[in-house]
């Protein structure tokens, strides 16, 4: 033990410099318009980014699906890169990564979205490939069976993944019975099974045109007619016209409970305390995104400070907001959620401090001096944040789905800069009342169920 | 006393350039101008991975790197973190086989903010480190190897690839994450130690991309960074070296609670920085790489038999890399017809190499993925350490994806030829152990060679 002999430190110290002065930064404003077709597209153009980044947001929600038939949404949107009428499968596939692009077509419950990310030289030849197969997809019968067994064979996988099985769950718990959101987005067993060719065509011609569809084309777009670009690609896609689609309200039960999803011998519990709360066009957002930062947000939030830092009974955990749907008339609703997985032995322990965190921050509320951290991460780090076209297309495409303004998230960085401390504690503790929680546990029913059951924070019930 | 020279721009680099310097006390800087975005990345990598481990230390690297955020001498507890992200930075450390990063990225007014955090920890990070922090992130970290390997089906996959692999004895036969058992036996002072031992400023390079003034830059670096003495007393890693190829099969069956039977394997590959190198990554590309890859259209497309079926490749500069096959069965599937499969499609490659159009996919895709990496100042700032600290010379980075592009056809066919044989690989194969019934013992035949199936 030679540490108090030898000199720890040796070096030269200097007061903890001060900042410099910040240069101007602001969120992307787009450009928007519509081609002749009714496709409204969004572009922006950024300099430096030599990989484009295109996504495409067709109004085809997970509530539009026929009964019975949950996951067609899905199925349809990954045979949309499965062969068009011109070429096929393998070919179309082969083509698209010669030009070096990504694809990624995926449905939710706003709608279908189709990623693409291109280098800028090869924007043309793969922005062709993405309109045929909104054109003229083929939807094989063959192909289409092969999709169906594939997501069928996908199933077990996510019901082995402790996070992907506590969402599935808090799902089923949270939302009406009979309501879509109370089911798997992309189907179960039985719903998939009855997937065939003709479902996925009718499910492309009610709601796949360029009239329910938005694209925003993010990156150097240096020397590019995006407008030619555009035409000779998107533009040639026709349809009829579309109307907007209502939304049906989201109605959720957040009556405080608990739900162990039972995992025989897992070494860790995963959690997932969740309920429904407001959407972007709720004037809150901004007090709770800052709220809850502040509770979970990152290791030096209110969560991470106990549950990690001081107990060590995580690797982390996180509170956050997301959107689940949201059409600018009232009837969106995001998830609010609190996330992360704790060691088995010490399940209890880590919720029953969870709660404490909670009830003091209802009690004590937020210090200004966390408000200010805060705001000064969540604004500060948009630049990095959206130094990527990806990040840039993915966040305006997000407004489209979510029927907000363009300019939303330049604005929310004003609005959280506005934001004091009274205001984000009553954000985030209207967001998490400890009473009206819905909690998934997924673990080891015979180790965790009694000191759960002990806590006091609602019924407890146990599903295999 | 900084020196450097500086870089002309180097074709197909896209105009990027990096300056060199070395402060007296051997830490090397490397810097990057690129004003579009008004933010700076600094990352800084110790030459130290987890093949600097001890036995019965495993892990301690990356225990160490946790340690690393627990404060030093004018940065109490968190503040290393909470410093950061009150200016609105973003930042984290990882450990790997070969080094340690640690990276911040700043609104470019904050720059200095960051250089003044990572020296204050290079310098005197042991005049805050106490049994607290150390007993807290011993169980933080077995709580992460619980939370990515542990609880998740298949998650010890990579470790147990990486043990047949890299024999016995290899500074590769572990993982950075370590046991269990090591974890637990750590000690205070042996974190003491790992510190005085590989945290010097002549085991580091430091690289700041970005919206920076350069002249200023180095300026901050010296101020902070200058005085930290160096120290030479680092002892050379164990050697990595191992023949071109293993020459024989190495192979474990697992029966274990997983959704479906998996067959992995694990091939040894040409090292990091070598044209080879580049040529088993266009190899893997096509074979498994993305939707129209050979496996892919073979397994997935047409035989219908698997899931998904892939191949990764981890780069390695100081042993032989690996080439991670990865194949979930579909339904009942059985791995015999996965494995002839694979086979027959390897050998096939290696017998008539990648067509024209297959050449210019793969390549296509790695030039992508070189544009992502270098297309962020945190990405391009980790590639020109990586480039300094495992090849000597940060300028690589920005002409990597030329090396890339200039491989032939044929040289991918000689390096599949070469490597991607049953002979080079260990091979993992999963057995469902849930109750569903008719086929258990199939694994009978398969025989172990080395670590033999352990549970």
């Amino acid at each position: 033990m030679t540490d108090t002999a030898e000199p720890l430190t040796s070096m030269d110290f200097h007061p903890q410099p001060k900042a410099g002065t910040a240069r101007p930064w602001a969120f992307p404003a787009p450009e928007r318009g519509t081609l002749g077709n009714g496709l409204t597209v969004l572009r922006c153009h950024r300099p430096g980014q030599q990989v484009v980044a295109v996504e495409i947001f067709v109004d085809a929600p997970l509530e539009a699906e026929p009964a019975g038939l949950d996951g067609v949404a899905t199925i349809m949107a990954r045979a949309l890169s499965e062969g068009t009428t011109e070429r096929g499968a393998e070919e179309f596939a082969a083509e698209l990564e010669r030009c070096g692009a990504t694809l990624d077509a995926h449905a939710d419950h706003p709608g279908v979205r189709v990623s693409l990310e291109v280098p800028v030289s090869r924007l043309r030849k793969a922005l062709g490939l993405v309109a045929e197969a909104l054109i003229s997809p083929a939807f094989a019968e063959d192909e289409v069976k092969r999709l169906v067994s594939n997501r069928l064979d996908e199933i077990p996988h996510e019901s082995a993944n402790p996070a992907r099985r506590a969402a599935k769950q808090l799902s089923k718990e949270l939302f009406a019975e009979g309501t879509r959101m109370s089911r798997p987005r992309q189907g179960t067993e039985e719903t998939v099974e009855a997937i065939d060719a003709a479902a996925v065509r009718a499910f492309y011609d009610a709601h796949v045109r360029p009239a329910a569809a938005t694209a925003v084309v993010v990156g150097d777009l240096t020397g590019v007619d995006l407008d030619e670009v555009l035409a000779e690609t998107l533009g040639a896609w026709t349809g009829a016209p579309a109307a907007p689609r209502p939304m049906p309200p989201v109605t959720a039960d957040d009556s405080g409970r608990v739900v162990i999803v039972d995992r025989p011998g897992a070494v860790q519990t995963q959690l997932l305390i969740g309920r429904v709360g407001p959407d972007r066009h709720d004037a809150v957002w901004a007090a709770q995104a800052l709220g809850s930062y502040c509770l979970g947000g990152t290791l030096t939030s209110r969560l991470d400070r106990v549950l990690r830092e001081e107990k060590g009974y995580t690797y982390g955990v996180r509170s956050y907001a997301q959107v689940l749907r949201s059409d600018g008339a009232g009837h969106g609703a995001s998830l609010l959620a609190i996330s992360g997985s704790v060691d088995t032995p010490n399940t209890g322990p880590a919720l029953d401090d969870l709660w404490k965190v909670l009830r003091t921050l209802a009690a004590e509320g937020l210090t200004d001096a966390e408000r200010d951290v805060a705001v000064q991460n969540l604004v500060g780090v948009a630049p990095l944040r959206y130094e990527t076209a990806a990040s840039v297309a993915g966040t305006l495409a997000d407004q489209v789905e979510q029927h907000l303004p363009d300019d939303y998230q330049a604005r929310l960085y004003a609005r959280l800069a506005e934001t004091g401390t009274v205001e984000a504690t009553a954000a985030v503790v209207s967001a998490f009342p400890v009473d009206r929680l819905v909690t998934v546990l997924v673990g080891d029913a015979a180790q965790i169920e009694e000191p759960v059951r002990a806590l006091g924070i609602g019924p407890v019930t146990v599903v295999s | 006393m900084p020196m450097g020279h500086t870089a002309t721009a180097e074709a197909g680099s896209g105009g990027l350039t990096a300056t060199e310097h070395r402060l007296a006390n051997g830490l090397r800087v490397v810097l990057s101008e690129d004003h579009l975005t008004p933010v700076a990345a600094v990352c800084l990598w110790y030459d130290v991975g987890s093949r600097h481990e001890v036995e019965g230390r495993t892990g301690l690297a990356h225990l160490f790197e946790h340690l690393m955020f627990q404060g030093s001498k004018q940065v109490h507890g968190n503040g290393h973190f909470e410093l950061v992200q009150g200016a609105g930075g973003s930042l984290n450390g990882t450990t790997s086989f070969e080094r340690t990063n640690y990276f911040e990225t700043m609104p470019t007014h904050q720059l200095e903010l960051a250089l003044w955090l990572e020296a204050d920890r290079m310098g005197s990070l042991l005049a805050a480190l106490d049994d607290e922090s150390m007993e807290n992130q011993r169980d933080v970290v077995k709580n992460e190897r619980r939370q990515r390997y542990d609880n998740v089906p298949y998650g010890t996959a990579f470790e147990r690839l990486t043990a047949l692999a890299y024999p016995e004895g290899h500074p590769y036969h572990h993982t950075p994450i370590g046991s269990m058992a090591d974890l637990d036996a750590a000690t205070l002072e042996d974190a003491r130690n790992f510190f005085r031992t590989y945290y010097a400023p002549n085991n580091a390079v430091l690289s700041v991309v970005g919206d920076i003034d350069p002249e200023e830059t180095l300026a901050w670096v010296e101020k902070y960074f200058g005085s930290i003495p160096a120290h030479d007393g680092k002892p050379a890693p164990r050697d990595g070296a191992l023949p071109d190829v293993i020459g024989g099969e190495l192979r474990e069956v697992l029966v274990e609670e997983v959704p479906a039977r998996a067959l992995m394997a694990a091939y040894r590959l040409p090292e990091d920085g070598t044209r080879a190198c580049d040529a088993i990554d266009l190899a893997l590309t096509v074979l498994g790489g993305g939707e129209s890859s050979r496996l892919h259209n073979r397994l997935v497309r047409r035989d219908r038999t698997a899931v998904t079926a892939g191949f990764g490749l981890l780069r390695l500069a100081g042993a032989p890399s690996l080439g991670w096959l990865d194949v979930k069965t579909s339904g009942g599937v059985e791995v015999p017809a996965i494995e002839a499969a694979v086979d027959e499609e390897l050998a096939r490659f290696a017998a008539e190499g990648p067509t024209a159009e297959e050449m210019e996919r793969a390549q296509a895709q790695l030039e992508r993925e070189w544009l992502d990496r270098l297309g962020t100042v945190a990405g391009r700032a980790d590639e020109l350490c990586r480039y300094a600290v495992l090849f000597g010379d940060p300028q690589l980075a920005l002409t990597a994806v030329d090396r890339v592009l200039d491989v032939t056809a044929e040289e991918v066919r000689e390096a599949a030829a070469a490597r991607l044989r049953p002979d080079n690989r260990a091979v993992l194969v999963y057995e469902p152990a849930a109750p569903a019934g008719s086929e258990d013992g199939a694994d009978g035949a398969e025989g172990d060679d080395e670590e033999g199936a352990d549970q």
